[in-house]
């Protein structure tokens, strides 16, 4: 018995820390992980085809929940979890184009019967979003703990053949 | 939220205005069952784009103006990339022309596809989102999910990334995608192309309040197509006049209420920029196809009810279908992905068909390329009038209806126009006083 397992970056490169997303997915995939699908993808539109056919889908994204920056946040919210908050993650970003961001992705993936058993949501409290910045010095400085988090996640999952990948989504 | 005032009347507070870009408000006083004032609140601050553009390279506005906005970034960089070319006399090729259209595609599919069912058919249906919607009908929304990701494969594809495009530049592309690359897309747009006359089917059934619009429309006409990527500025009071001329015939003014700037053209009334225009001054442009698409959704060869515009984006998605096949089927590999531009001082234009209506670009630049000034009026900024004027109209009609019906009608009106309130802000919250 196989399982397929993705890790999806979410985010906008050069908007300060909402290119987390995108920078844990590289460090990740540089690890090639046996049998683990990275990618980095920016529109959360696009989230539903990336994960529904995974076992096991891991969405690192910056978020804004009034936590300390640079601390984590992991939610399960897979079909086998109950449905988000009405508010989760929300504040993400701007949320998405024309509002429709992470949270919704999640919410109409389940509506649609298109989640994947177990989706974790990984997101790293960020505080800054100006354009033409990188990282903030506490994200940055939270980075290895996010990627050891997601690996935790992806390699406590059932183990498999499949080539490793990485992709841009 | 309602709050009754000294007076007697009331203020309805609807709060964030859901299913639009960007943050704003919005505050209705009525007196006596008339209205007394309409106003769109945008609270999105200022991002200064236009000041940060100053004393940067004439070869970065396709990239730094592509950041104003994730839906319609290739809107602002081919209004850039036309004025700065203009300026430093390069002119681009048919086949750059080909592959910018081909790339506006892409934008229009993805931005359109998103307004149509992720936006806006939600209230036609009576759903307070598209999640909502996706229960009864799932597969409506997993045609629009299709839709979308035909456009951001496009954008992809062009452009390199399916927001924020990073492979345009001034002169043309950093790389042409080669034909092979294109096939791979085809079937993926002919198919998308079947399920664009699905859409018009299906939001031609909606059920659409009377209203008529009778403010000015303006867009781009092109001599051979439906104008996108360039052509020049039309209305249907009859003014014409090239892109350069824009500056005189429209001019920003800044009103207390909101952080983006309003427009009026030739010192008139509201008018209107975006689909609805643009169907009514190019209906003779479109194609065959698209033409019969605009038939089977029973619009006429004009259409100046701001809520089919549902209908109207539907018959832009098969426009810009039969566009893209158009363009993909043509393509010959071997061209030069871009000429060169030469810097050189002087004032140039550039106009395009953002989703949401016309966008118009203006930079002067010195003789070392150095950008020294620049204007950028985005289609919201236009609109902002006609919603108000539309809203004060509707609520006027609807005035019988209880607070919570009537803010959800007039978020409807509102989203008849897809304001992108971050394009413009440079924007919803309802506020409904009665009194």
């Amino acid at each position: 018995v196989t399982s397929s397992r993705v890790v999806i970056g979410l985010g906008s490169p050069d908007r300060g820390d909402d290119a987390v997303g995108l920078e844990v997915a590289r460090r990740v995939a540089d690890l090639h992980l046996p049998g683990v699908t990275v990618v980095e993808h920016e529109d959360p539109t696009g989230l539903i085809d990336l994960w529904d056919t995974a076992d096991l889908a891991v969405v690192v994204d910056a978020v804004r929940s009034g936590s300390a920056p640079g601390s984590l946040l992991v939610v399960e919210a897979g079909a086998d979890a109950g449905p988000l908050a009405d508010r989760a993650w929300a504040r993400t970003g701007r949320g998405g184009t024309h509002a429709f961001g992470l949270a919704a992705a999640v919410e109409l993936g389940r509506a649609l019967h298109r989640l994947p058993h177990r989706l974790v949501l990984v997101g790293v409290e960020a505080t800054q979003f100006e354009h033409g910045t990188a990282l903030g010095a506490p994200v940055a400085a939270a980075l290895d703990a996010v990627v050891a988090t997601v690996v935790g996640l992806v390699a406590t999952a059932t183990p498999q053949v499949e080539a490793v990948s990485h992709v841009s989504g | 939220m309602t709050h009754k005032l000294s007076d007697g009347g009331q203020v309805l507070h609807v709060g964030m205005l859901a299913r639009v870009e960007g943050e704003g408000g919005m505050h209705i006083e009525i007196h006596n069952d008339v209205v007394q004032s309409v106003k769109l609140n945008i609270f999105e601050p200022p991002r200064f784009y236009e000041a940060f553009l100053r004393g940067r390279k004439y070869t970065e506005p396709p990239d730094i103006t592509a950041r104003i906005c994730g839906i319609c970034p290739v809107a602002y960089q081919t209004a850039s990339v036309e004025a700065i070319e203009q300026i430093c006399g390069a002119e681009t090729t048919p086949e750059i022309q080909a592959m910018r259209r081909l790339l506006y595609c892409g934008e229009w599919i993805e931005s359109h596809s998103l307004h149509i069912f992720m936006l806006h058919a939600p209230d036609f249906l009576g759903f307070d989102s598209v999640i909502e919607m996706a229960a009864d009908y799932g597969d409506v929304v997993e045609m629009a999910l299709r839709l979308k990701k035909a456009g951001n494969d496009l954008m992809t594809l062009v452009g390199g990334r399916a927001i924020h495009p990073v492979n345009v530049k001034v002169g043309g592309f950093y790389r042409m995608p080669t034909k092979l690359e294109m096939l791979a897309l085809r079937p993926a747009i002919a198919s998308g192309l079947e399920e664009a006359f699905a859409t018009i089917k299906l939001v031609s059934t909606f059920d659409f309040p009377e209203m008529e619009q009778a403010y000015e429309y303006v867009a781009l006409r092109h001599p051979d197509y439906y104008a996108i990527e360039r052509g020049t500025v039309v209305s249907t009071s009859g003014t014409a006049f090239p892109v350069r001329e824009f500056p005189d015939h429209v001019k920003e003014f800044h009103v207390a209420h909101s952080n983006a700037l309003h427009a009026s053209l030739d010192g008139g009334g509201p008018y209107v920029v975006g689909p609805l225009a643009r169907y009514t001054l190019n209906h003779d442009r479109l194609s065959p196809l698209a033409r019969e698409a605009a038939r089977e959704g029973g619009l006429d060869v004009t259409c100046r009810n701001p809520f089919k515009s549902i209908i109207v984006r539907a018959v832009e998605l098969v426009e810009v279908f039969v566009e893209a096949i158009r363009i993909i089927d043509a393509w010959q590999d071997g061209v030069a992905p871009s000429v060169p531009v030469p810097a050189r001082a002087g004032e140039g234009f550039g106009a395009t068909e953002a989703p949401r209506g016309v966008l118009f670009h203006r930079y002067r630049l010195d003789a070392d390329g150095m950008i020294l000034d620049a204007q950028i009026v985005p289609p919201t900024s236009q609109n902002q009038p006609s919603i108000e004027a539309d809203l004060r109209t509707l609520v006027e009609q609807w005035i019988e209806l209880s607070d919570h019906d009537l803010s959800h009608r007039c978020e409807h009106a509102i989203r008849n126009y897809d304001p992108c309130i971050s394009c413009a802000t440079h924007f919803l919250d309802l506020t409904v006083e009665r009194s």
